[in-house]
Protein backbone atom coordinates (compact mmCIF):
# COMPACT_ATOMS: atom_id res chain seq x y z
CA UNK A 1 0.00 0.00 0.00
CA UNK A 2 1.25 3.55 -0.89
CA UNK A 3 0.34 6.67 1.10
CA UNK A 4 0.30 10.53 0.17
CA UNK A 5 2.42 13.14 2.07
CA UNK A 6 -1.14 12.91 4.25
CA UNK A 7 -0.57 9.24 4.97
CA UNK A 8 -4.11 8.59 2.75
CA UNK A 9 -3.57 5.54 0.89
CA UNK A 10 -3.57 6.25 -2.48
CA UNK A 11 -3.41 2.89 -3.94
CA UNK A 12 -6.19 -0.17 -3.49
CA UNK A 13 -6.04 -2.06 -0.57
CA UNK A 14 -5.91 -5.15 0.09
CA UNK A 15 -7.04 -7.75 3.03
CA UNK A 16 -3.26 -8.62 3.54
CA UNK A 17 -3.03 -4.90 5.03
CA UNK A 18 -5.36 -5.14 7.30
CA UNK A 19 -3.39 -8.59 8.45
CA UNK A 20 -1.08 -8.13 11.20
CA UNK A 21 0.92 -11.39 10.55
CA UNK A 22 0.15 -12.44 14.44
CA UNK A 23 -1.00 -15.72 14.23
CA UNK A 24 -4.32 -16.21 15.57
CA UNK A 25 -4.81 -19.18 18.24
CA UNK A 26 -8.25 -19.82 17.86
CA UNK A 27 -9.07 -23.87 17.64
CA UNK A 28 -8.94 -25.27 14.47
CA UNK A 29 -12.12 -25.33 12.79
CA UNK A 30 -13.45 -21.98 14.82
CA UNK A 31 -16.43 -19.53 13.45
CA UNK A 32 -13.71 -16.76 14.33
CA UNK A 33 -11.27 -17.59 11.56
CA UNK A 34 -13.82 -16.47 9.25
CA UNK A 35 -15.05 -13.56 10.69
CA UNK A 36 -11.64 -11.72 10.97
CA UNK A 37 -11.18 -12.84 6.96
CA UNK A 38 -14.50 -11.27 6.59
CA UNK A 39 -13.71 -7.90 8.74
CA UNK A 40 -10.13 -7.69 6.16
CA UNK A 41 -12.42 -7.98 3.17
CA UNK A 42 -14.64 -5.25 4.49
CA UNK A 43 -12.13 -3.15 5.53
CA UNK A 44 -10.78 -3.36 2.36
CA UNK A 45 -13.79 -2.38 0.71
CA UNK A 46 -14.24 0.43 2.94
CA UNK A 47 -10.93 1.61 1.50
CA UNK A 48 -10.01 3.49 4.71
CA UNK A 49 -5.84 2.87 6.03
CA UNK A 50 -5.20 0.60 8.97
CA UNK A 51 -3.96 3.83 10.91
CA UNK A 52 -7.40 5.63 10.33
CA UNK A 53 -9.29 2.50 12.27
CA UNK A 54 -9.28 1.75 15.93
CA UNK A 55 -10.89 -1.75 17.10
CA UNK A 56 -11.40 -1.80 20.31
CA UNK A 57 -11.99 -5.47 22.21
CA UNK A 58 -12.79 -7.01 26.07
CA UNK A 59 -11.85 -10.55 26.98
CA UNK A 60 -12.83 -13.94 25.33
CA UNK A 61 -11.66 -15.96 22.48
CA UNK A 62 -13.12 -13.59 19.94
CA UNK A 63 -11.75 -10.20 21.72
CA UNK A 64 -8.34 -10.93 20.33
CA UNK A 65 -9.11 -9.90 17.05
CA UNK A 66 -7.67 -6.35 17.36
CA UNK A 67 -3.91 -8.28 17.92
CA UNK A 68 -5.07 -10.04 14.35
CA UNK A 69 -5.37 -6.62 12.35
CA UNK A 70 -3.14 -3.36 11.65
CA UNK A 71 -5.51 -1.38 12.91
CA UNK A 72 -4.95 0.90 16.46
CA UNK A 73 -6.21 -2.06 18.92
CA UNK A 74 -7.25 -1.83 22.43
CA UNK A 75 -8.19 -5.66 23.90
CA UNK A 76 -9.07 -3.67 27.13
CA UNK A 77 -11.38 -4.97 30.27
CA UNK A 78 -13.94 -7.45 30.46
CA UNK A 79 -17.38 -6.19 29.41
CA UNK A 80 -15.96 -2.76 29.45
CA UNK A 81 -14.85 -2.68 25.13
CA UNK A 82 -18.04 -0.04 24.12
CA UNK A 83 -17.51 2.54 26.74
CA UNK A 84 -13.58 2.77 25.77
CA UNK A 85 -14.37 2.83 21.71
CA UNK A 86 -17.06 5.49 22.86
CA UNK A 87 -13.94 7.29 24.70
CA UNK A 88 -12.47 6.75 21.43
CA UNK A 89 -14.30 7.77 18.93
CA UNK A 90 -15.27 11.02 20.78
CA UNK A 91 -11.72 11.72 21.68
CA UNK A 92 -10.47 11.35 17.81
CA UNK A 93 -14.33 11.48 15.79
CA UNK A 94 -12.29 10.90 12.40
CA UNK A 95 -11.29 7.42 13.59
CA UNK A 96 -13.59 4.79 12.27
CA UNK A 97 -14.51 2.30 15.48
CA UNK A 98 -15.01 -1.37 15.79
CA UNK A 99 -15.67 -2.55 18.77
CA UNK A 100 -15.47 -6.79 19.00
CA UNK A 101 -16.44 -9.55 21.52
CA UNK A 102 -18.32 -12.16 22.52
CA UNK A 103 -21.97 -13.13 23.68
CA UNK A 104 -20.53 -12.93 27.61
CA UNK A 105 -18.82 -9.70 26.89
CA UNK A 106 -21.76 -8.18 25.37
CA UNK A 107 -24.45 -9.39 27.45
CA UNK A 108 -23.49 -10.67 30.83
CA UNK A 109 -20.26 -8.88 32.18
CA UNK A 110 -21.08 -5.55 29.95
CA UNK A 111 -24.62 -5.90 29.42
CA UNK A 112 -25.24 -2.51 31.04
CA UNK A 113 -23.09 -1.00 28.52
CA UNK A 114 -24.56 -1.64 25.67
CA UNK A 115 -28.13 0.28 25.94
CA UNK A 116 -26.60 3.33 27.27
CA UNK A 117 -23.82 2.67 23.57
CA UNK A 118 -27.26 2.77 21.66
CA UNK A 119 -28.82 5.37 23.36
CA UNK A 120 -26.16 8.09 22.73
CA UNK A 121 -25.35 6.77 19.59
CA UNK A 122 -22.17 7.17 18.29
CA UNK A 123 -21.25 6.14 15.18
CA UNK A 124 -19.41 2.88 16.13
CA UNK A 125 -19.95 -0.95 14.71
CA UNK A 126 -20.18 -3.47 17.57
CA UNK A 127 -19.51 -6.77 16.09
CA UNK A 128 -20.66 -10.12 18.23
CA UNK A 129 -19.29 -13.15 17.90
CA UNK A 130 -21.95 -15.33 19.43
CA UNK A 131 -21.04 -18.67 20.33
CA UNK A 132 -23.85 -19.72 23.10
CA UNK A 133 -20.75 -20.23 25.15
CA UNK A 134 -17.71 -19.46 27.54
CA UNK A 135 -15.78 -20.90 25.31
CA UNK A 136 -12.08 -19.31 26.51
CA UNK A 137 -12.48 -20.40 30.26
CA UNK A 138 -13.86 -24.02 28.55
CA UNK A 139 -17.07 -23.72 28.22
CA UNK A 140 -19.12 -22.80 30.86
CA UNK A 141 -22.93 -21.27 30.24
CA UNK A 142 -23.10 -17.80 28.35
CA UNK A 143 -26.36 -14.92 28.48
CA UNK A 144 -27.22 -16.49 24.99
CA UNK A 145 -26.73 -20.49 25.80
CA UNK A 146 -30.06 -21.97 24.97
CA UNK A 147 -32.22 -22.92 28.00
CA UNK A 148 -31.44 -27.23 28.25
CA UNK A 149 -27.78 -26.72 27.14
CA UNK A 150 -25.72 -28.88 29.31
CA UNK A 151 -22.40 -27.45 29.99
CA UNK A 152 -19.54 -27.85 33.13
CA UNK A 153 -21.65 -25.34 35.32
CA UNK A 154 -25.23 -26.83 33.82
CA UNK A 155 -24.48 -30.56 34.13
CA UNK A 156 -28.03 -31.06 34.11
CA UNK A 157 -29.05 -28.44 31.43
CA UNK A 158 -29.52 -25.04 31.94
CA UNK A 159 -32.57 -23.56 33.82
CA UNK A 160 -32.18 -20.17 32.18
CA UNK A 161 -33.69 -18.26 29.07
CA UNK A 162 -31.44 -16.76 26.88
CA UNK A 163 -30.72 -13.62 26.44
CA UNK A 164 -31.95 -12.32 22.68
CA UNK A 165 -29.06 -9.80 21.42
CA UNK A 166 -31.47 -9.06 18.56
CA UNK A 167 -34.23 -8.16 20.32
CA UNK A 168 -32.45 -6.43 23.28
CA UNK A 169 -30.73 -4.18 20.49
CA UNK A 170 -34.06 -3.26 18.35
CA UNK A 171 -35.64 -2.60 21.76
CA UNK A 172 -32.99 -0.19 23.06
CA UNK A 173 -33.19 2.09 19.44
CA UNK A 174 -30.71 0.76 17.22
CA UNK A 175 -30.39 1.87 14.18
CA UNK A 176 -28.82 -1.10 12.48
CA UNK A 177 -29.01 -4.38 13.72
CA UNK A 178 -27.98 -7.40 11.50
CA UNK A 179 -27.23 -11.04 11.85
CA UNK A 180 -24.95 -13.24 10.25
CA UNK A 181 -22.81 -16.41 9.99
CA UNK A 182 -19.30 -17.24 8.61
CA UNK A 183 -21.48 -20.27 6.95
CA UNK A 184 -22.09 -17.24 4.57
CA UNK A 185 -18.87 -15.70 4.22
CA UNK A 186 -19.61 -13.11 1.20
CA UNK A 187 -23.03 -12.07 2.78
CA UNK A 188 -20.85 -11.94 5.82
CA UNK A 189 -18.33 -9.66 4.54
CA UNK A 190 -21.54 -7.77 2.77
CA UNK A 191 -22.74 -7.46 6.50
CA UNK A 192 -19.86 -5.92 8.10
CA UNK A 193 -19.66 -3.36 5.47
CA UNK A 194 -22.73 -2.18 5.45
CA UNK A 195 -22.91 -2.05 9.17
CA UNK A 196 -19.49 -0.02 9.04
CA UNK A 197 -20.76 2.25 6.74
CA UNK A 198 -24.07 3.11 9.20
CA UNK A 199 -23.93 6.89 9.92
CA UNK A 200 -24.20 5.74 14.21
CA UNK A 201 -24.18 2.74 16.37
CA UNK A 202 -24.82 -0.26 14.34
CA UNK A 203 -24.42 -3.99 15.62
CA UNK A 204 -24.07 -7.20 13.74
CA UNK A 205 -24.65 -10.47 15.51
CA UNK A 206 -22.29 -13.21 14.11
CA UNK A 207 -23.52 -16.90 15.06
CA UNK A 208 -19.98 -18.10 14.85
CA UNK A 209 -19.91 -21.44 15.89
CA UNK A 210 -17.71 -22.77 19.13
CA UNK A 211 -15.95 -25.96 17.50
CA UNK A 212 -14.75 -27.04 21.09
CA UNK A 213 -17.89 -26.91 23.25
CA UNK A 214 -20.45 -25.79 21.08
CA UNK A 215 -23.30 -27.79 20.26
CA UNK A 216 -23.54 -29.99 16.81
CA UNK A 217 -26.87 -28.16 15.63
CA UNK A 218 -24.33 -25.07 15.79
CA UNK A 219 -21.78 -25.79 14.08
CA UNK A 220 -20.85 -24.42 10.63
CA UNK A 221 -22.35 -27.46 8.93
CA UNK A 222 -25.74 -26.59 10.06
CA UNK A 223 -25.76 -23.49 9.67
CA UNK A 224 -25.24 -24.19 6.04
CA UNK A 225 -28.62 -25.93 6.19
CA UNK A 226 -30.54 -23.90 8.77
CA UNK A 227 -29.85 -20.38 7.71
CA UNK A 228 -32.06 -18.26 6.04
CA UNK A 229 -31.30 -14.92 4.47
CA UNK A 230 -34.01 -11.76 5.53
CA UNK A 231 -33.89 -10.90 1.51
CA UNK A 232 -35.42 -14.28 0.84
CA UNK A 233 -38.21 -13.73 3.04
CA UNK A 234 -38.82 -10.40 1.51
CA UNK A 235 -38.09 -8.52 4.71
CA UNK A 236 -38.13 -4.15 4.53
CA UNK A 237 -35.46 -3.79 6.50
CA UNK A 238 -36.93 0.11 7.34
CA UNK A 239 -40.01 -2.30 8.90
CA UNK A 240 -39.24 -1.92 12.68
CA UNK A 241 -42.07 -3.73 13.35
CA UNK A 242 -41.76 -6.57 11.45
CA UNK A 243 -38.19 -6.66 12.23
CA UNK A 244 -38.75 -7.17 16.01
CA UNK A 245 -41.05 -10.28 15.18
CA UNK A 246 -38.38 -11.57 12.97
CA UNK A 247 -36.07 -11.38 15.66
CA UNK A 248 -38.34 -13.50 18.23
CA UNK A 249 -36.90 -16.28 16.06
CA UNK A 250 -33.20 -16.08 17.28
CA UNK A 251 -32.52 -19.40 18.90
CA UNK A 252 -34.73 -21.33 16.52
CA UNK A 253 -34.13 -19.68 13.73
CA UNK A 254 -30.83 -18.50 11.77
CA UNK A 255 -32.28 -15.29 9.76
CA UNK A 256 -29.17 -13.59 8.16
CA UNK A 257 -29.37 -9.99 6.91
CA UNK A 258 -30.08 -6.55 7.97
CA UNK A 259 -33.21 -6.58 10.46
CA UNK A 260 -33.51 -3.21 10.80
CA UNK A 261 -31.55 -0.14 9.91
CA UNK A 262 -33.51 2.94 9.93
CA UNK A 263 -34.13 4.86 6.96
CA UNK A 264 -33.57 8.61 8.47
CA UNK A 265 -30.59 8.29 10.99
CA UNK A 266 -30.83 10.62 13.68
CA UNK A 267 -27.49 12.89 13.84
CA UNK A 268 -25.08 10.85 15.88
CA UNK A 269 -23.61 11.72 19.65
CA UNK A 270 -20.13 12.70 17.95
CA UNK A 271 -21.64 14.69 15.29
CA UNK A 272 -24.16 16.80 18.42
CA UNK A 273 -21.01 17.20 20.31
CA UNK A 274 -19.47 18.60 17.67
CA UNK A 275 -22.34 21.37 17.09
CA UNK A 276 -22.09 22.12 20.87
CA UNK A 277 -17.93 22.54 20.65
CA UNK A 278 -18.72 24.57 17.69
CA UNK A 279 -21.05 26.67 19.10
CA UNK A 280 -19.57 27.22 22.52
CA UNK A 281 -16.77 28.22 20.93
CA UNK A 282 -18.48 31.33 19.57
CA UNK A 283 -19.39 32.72 22.64
CA UNK A 284 -16.09 31.88 24.39
CA UNK A 285 -13.92 34.52 25.30
CA UNK A 286 -10.34 34.51 22.97
CA UNK A 287 -7.37 32.41 24.36
CA UNK A 288 -5.17 35.55 26.07
CA UNK A 289 -8.59 36.51 28.02
CA UNK A 290 -9.57 33.57 29.66
CA UNK A 291 -8.33 34.18 33.17
CA UNK A 292 -10.02 38.00 33.41
CA UNK A 293 -13.40 36.04 34.42
CA UNK A 294 -11.43 34.81 37.68
CA UNK A 295 -9.15 37.89 37.91
CA UNK A 296 -12.44 40.47 37.71
CA UNK A 297 -14.10 38.90 40.84
CA UNK B 1 -36.50 -21.62 2.38
CA UNK B 2 -33.14 -22.24 3.24
CA UNK B 3 -30.95 -19.85 1.08
CA UNK B 4 -29.68 -21.37 -2.22
CA UNK B 5 -25.81 -21.28 -2.82
CA UNK B 6 -24.58 -19.26 -5.51
CA UNK B 7 -22.06 -21.17 -7.19
CA UNK B 8 -20.26 -18.47 -9.15
CA UNK B 9 -20.17 -16.01 -6.00
CA UNK B 10 -22.36 -13.30 -7.83
CA UNK B 11 -20.07 -12.57 -10.44
CA UNK B 12 -21.03 -11.44 -13.79
CA UNK B 13 -19.21 -13.60 -16.39
CA UNK B 14 -20.84 -12.34 -19.24
CA UNK B 15 -19.28 -9.37 -18.61
CA UNK B 16 -15.62 -9.84 -17.92
CA UNK B 17 -12.57 -9.55 -19.94
CA UNK B 18 -9.85 -12.27 -20.24
CA UNK B 19 -7.91 -9.99 -18.16
CA UNK B 20 -10.13 -10.20 -15.26
CA UNK B 21 -10.64 -13.94 -15.95
CA UNK B 22 -7.17 -14.42 -15.45
CA UNK B 23 -6.80 -12.30 -12.67
CA UNK B 24 -9.92 -14.41 -10.55
CA UNK B 25 -8.18 -17.41 -11.58
CA UNK B 26 -4.92 -15.80 -9.81
CA UNK B 27 -7.26 -15.07 -6.93
CA UNK B 28 -8.66 -18.34 -6.98
CA UNK B 29 -5.10 -19.81 -6.39
CA UNK B 30 -3.99 -17.40 -4.14
CA UNK B 31 -6.59 -17.78 -1.35
CA UNK B 32 -5.93 -21.66 -1.45
CA UNK B 33 -2.53 -21.29 -1.14
CA UNK B 34 -2.75 -18.47 2.12
CA UNK B 35 -5.64 -20.83 3.46
CA UNK B 36 -3.80 -24.07 3.16
CA UNK B 37 -1.06 -21.73 5.29
CA UNK B 38 -3.44 -21.03 7.54
CA UNK B 39 -4.42 -24.22 8.05
CA UNK B 40 -0.72 -25.29 8.44
CA UNK B 41 0.13 -23.20 11.00
CA UNK B 42 -3.16 -23.54 12.96
CA UNK B 43 -2.69 -27.35 13.38
CA UNK B 44 1.18 -27.17 13.44
CA UNK B 45 -0.14 -24.88 16.92
CA UNK B 46 -2.14 -27.10 18.09
CA UNK B 47 -0.11 -30.37 17.86
CA UNK B 48 -1.36 -31.60 14.31
CA UNK B 49 2.37 -32.13 12.63
CA UNK B 50 1.02 -34.55 9.98
CA UNK B 51 -1.89 -32.94 8.76
CA UNK B 52 0.16 -29.53 9.38
CA UNK B 53 2.94 -30.76 7.20
CA UNK B 54 0.62 -31.92 4.28
CA UNK B 55 -1.50 -28.59 4.22
CA UNK B 56 1.96 -26.67 3.92
CA UNK B 57 2.89 -28.79 1.11
CA UNK B 58 -0.51 -28.27 -0.20
CA UNK B 59 -0.07 -24.55 -0.26
CA UNK B 60 3.13 -24.84 -2.41
CA UNK B 61 1.40 -26.40 -4.72
CA UNK B 62 -1.44 -23.56 -4.96
CA UNK B 63 1.79 -21.30 -5.33
CA UNK B 64 3.20 -23.18 -8.29
CA UNK B 65 -0.36 -23.08 -9.77
CA UNK B 66 -0.52 -18.78 -9.00
CA UNK B 67 2.74 -18.32 -10.41
CA UNK B 68 2.49 -20.63 -13.45
CA UNK B 69 -0.88 -18.17 -14.05
CA UNK B 70 1.14 -15.02 -13.04
CA UNK B 71 3.43 -15.58 -15.36
CA UNK B 72 0.97 -16.09 -18.47
CA UNK B 73 -0.93 -12.99 -16.82
CA UNK B 74 1.91 -11.04 -17.17
CA UNK B 75 3.21 -12.05 -21.40
CA UNK B 76 -0.28 -11.03 -22.10
CA UNK B 77 -1.19 -8.15 -19.85
CA UNK B 78 2.09 -6.50 -18.84
CA UNK B 79 1.52 -5.23 -15.32
CA UNK B 80 -1.52 -3.69 -16.07
CA UNK B 81 -3.78 -3.08 -12.47
CA UNK B 82 -6.62 -5.93 -12.37
CA UNK B 83 -10.01 -3.97 -12.58
CA UNK B 84 -10.88 -7.29 -10.13
CA UNK B 85 -10.39 -7.45 -6.50
CA UNK B 86 -9.19 -10.11 -4.49
CA UNK B 87 -12.47 -9.51 -2.10
CA UNK B 88 -14.55 -10.83 -5.23
CA UNK B 89 -13.44 -14.57 -4.48
CA UNK B 90 -14.69 -16.09 -1.34
CA UNK B 91 -13.33 -20.12 -0.53
CA UNK B 92 -13.48 -21.32 -4.52
CA UNK B 93 -10.67 -23.48 -4.08
CA UNK B 94 -9.39 -22.73 -0.43
CA UNK B 95 -10.71 -25.12 2.55
CA UNK B 96 -13.29 -23.24 4.46
CA UNK B 97 -12.31 -22.53 7.80
CA UNK B 98 -14.34 -25.11 9.15
CA UNK B 99 -12.65 -27.90 7.56
CA UNK B 100 -9.64 -27.95 9.86
CA UNK B 101 -9.63 -29.44 13.23
CA UNK B 102 -7.18 -30.34 16.14
CA UNK B 103 -6.17 -33.77 15.60
CA UNK B 104 -7.00 -34.39 12.07
CA UNK B 105 -5.43 -37.56 10.05
CA UNK B 106 -3.49 -36.97 7.12
CA UNK B 107 -5.88 -38.89 5.45
CA UNK B 108 -8.70 -36.48 6.63
CA UNK B 109 -6.57 -33.67 5.43
CA UNK B 110 -6.21 -35.44 1.97
CA UNK B 111 -10.30 -35.62 1.98
CA UNK B 112 -10.62 -31.92 2.49
CA UNK B 113 -8.24 -31.23 -0.25
CA UNK B 114 -9.95 -33.47 -2.52
CA UNK B 115 -13.58 -31.70 -1.75
CA UNK B 116 -11.43 -28.25 -2.42
CA UNK B 117 -10.47 -29.68 -5.86
CA UNK B 118 -14.15 -30.55 -6.92
CA UNK B 119 -15.79 -27.07 -5.53
CA UNK B 120 -12.74 -25.23 -7.75
CA UNK B 121 -13.61 -27.70 -10.49
CA UNK B 122 -17.39 -26.99 -10.33
CA UNK B 123 -16.98 -23.08 -9.79
CA UNK B 124 -15.38 -22.93 -13.36
CA UNK B 125 -18.40 -25.25 -14.85
CA UNK B 126 -20.94 -22.99 -13.69
CA UNK B 127 -18.72 -20.16 -14.86
CA UNK B 128 -18.85 -21.78 -18.28
CA UNK B 129 -22.33 -22.07 -18.42
CA UNK B 130 -22.43 -18.52 -18.76
CA UNK B 131 -19.08 -17.31 -20.49
CA UNK B 132 -19.46 -16.49 -24.27
CA UNK B 133 -16.06 -15.30 -25.04
CA UNK B 134 -14.07 -17.71 -26.80
CA UNK B 135 -10.84 -16.81 -25.28
CA UNK B 136 -12.48 -17.27 -21.41
CA UNK B 137 -14.21 -20.49 -22.23
CA UNK B 138 -10.89 -21.56 -23.56
CA UNK B 139 -9.04 -20.38 -20.49
CA UNK B 140 -11.69 -21.59 -17.87
CA UNK B 141 -11.69 -24.98 -19.94
CA UNK B 142 -8.17 -25.49 -18.72
CA UNK B 143 -8.72 -24.75 -15.64
CA UNK B 144 -11.77 -27.40 -15.50
CA UNK B 145 -8.90 -30.02 -16.52
CA UNK B 146 -6.21 -28.61 -14.48
CA UNK B 147 -8.53 -29.32 -11.42
CA UNK B 148 -9.86 -32.70 -12.50
CA UNK B 149 -6.05 -34.05 -12.79
CA UNK B 150 -5.18 -32.24 -9.57
CA UNK B 151 -8.39 -34.77 -8.01
CA UNK B 152 -7.40 -37.48 -9.42
CA UNK B 153 -3.29 -36.65 -7.67
CA UNK B 154 -5.16 -36.00 -4.57
CA UNK B 155 -7.29 -39.40 -4.84
CA UNK B 156 -4.19 -41.16 -5.61
CA UNK B 157 -2.63 -40.10 -2.28
CA UNK B 158 -5.93 -40.83 -1.01
CA UNK B 159 -5.28 -44.84 -2.28
CA UNK B 160 -1.85 -44.77 -0.76
CA UNK B 161 -2.56 -43.24 2.81
CA UNK B 162 -2.46 -45.34 5.78
CA UNK B 163 -6.23 -46.04 7.00
CA UNK B 164 -7.75 -43.75 10.03
CA UNK B 165 -6.78 -45.69 13.20
CA UNK B 166 -10.56 -46.38 14.63
CA UNK B 167 -11.89 -44.05 17.02
CA UNK B 168 -13.17 -40.34 16.24
CA UNK B 169 -10.16 -37.84 16.88
CA UNK B 170 -12.05 -35.50 18.66
CA UNK B 171 -12.15 -37.94 21.80
CA UNK B 172 -8.49 -36.48 22.61
CA UNK B 173 -9.43 -32.46 21.89
CA UNK B 174 -9.01 -31.02 24.95
CA UNK B 175 -11.98 -32.05 27.07
CA UNK B 176 -13.87 -29.24 29.71
CA UNK B 177 -12.36 -28.97 32.60
CA UNK B 178 -13.47 -27.45 35.84
CA UNK B 179 -11.47 -23.84 36.26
Amino acid sequence: MEHDERGSATATLTPKDFNSGLKPIWCPGCGDYGVLQGIYRALTSIGRPPHEIAFVSGIGCSSRIPGYTTAYGFNSVHGRALPIAQGVKLANPELLVLVAGGDGDGFSIGGGHVAHAVRRNVDITYIVMDNQVYGLTKGQLSPTSPRGLKTITSPFGSLEQPVNPLLYLLAYGAGFVAQSTPADMPGMTKLIEEAIRYPGFSFLNIQSPCVTFGEEEQQMRAHKTNMKSLESLGHDPSDLNRALELAHGYGTELHTGVFYRNPNPPPTYDALVRIRQDEMRKGARPRSQVLDAYLQK
Amino acid sequence: MTTPPNPTLGIDFTRITLRDALDLALYVEEEARDRYEEFADQLAMHHTPEAAEFFRKMSRVEEKHRAHLQARRRSLFGDTPPAVGRTMIFDVEAPEYDEARTFMTVRQALEVALRCEVKAYSFFVSALKVVRDPQIRTLFEELCRDEVQHQELVLAELKRAAPDAPGNPDDYSDAPAPQ
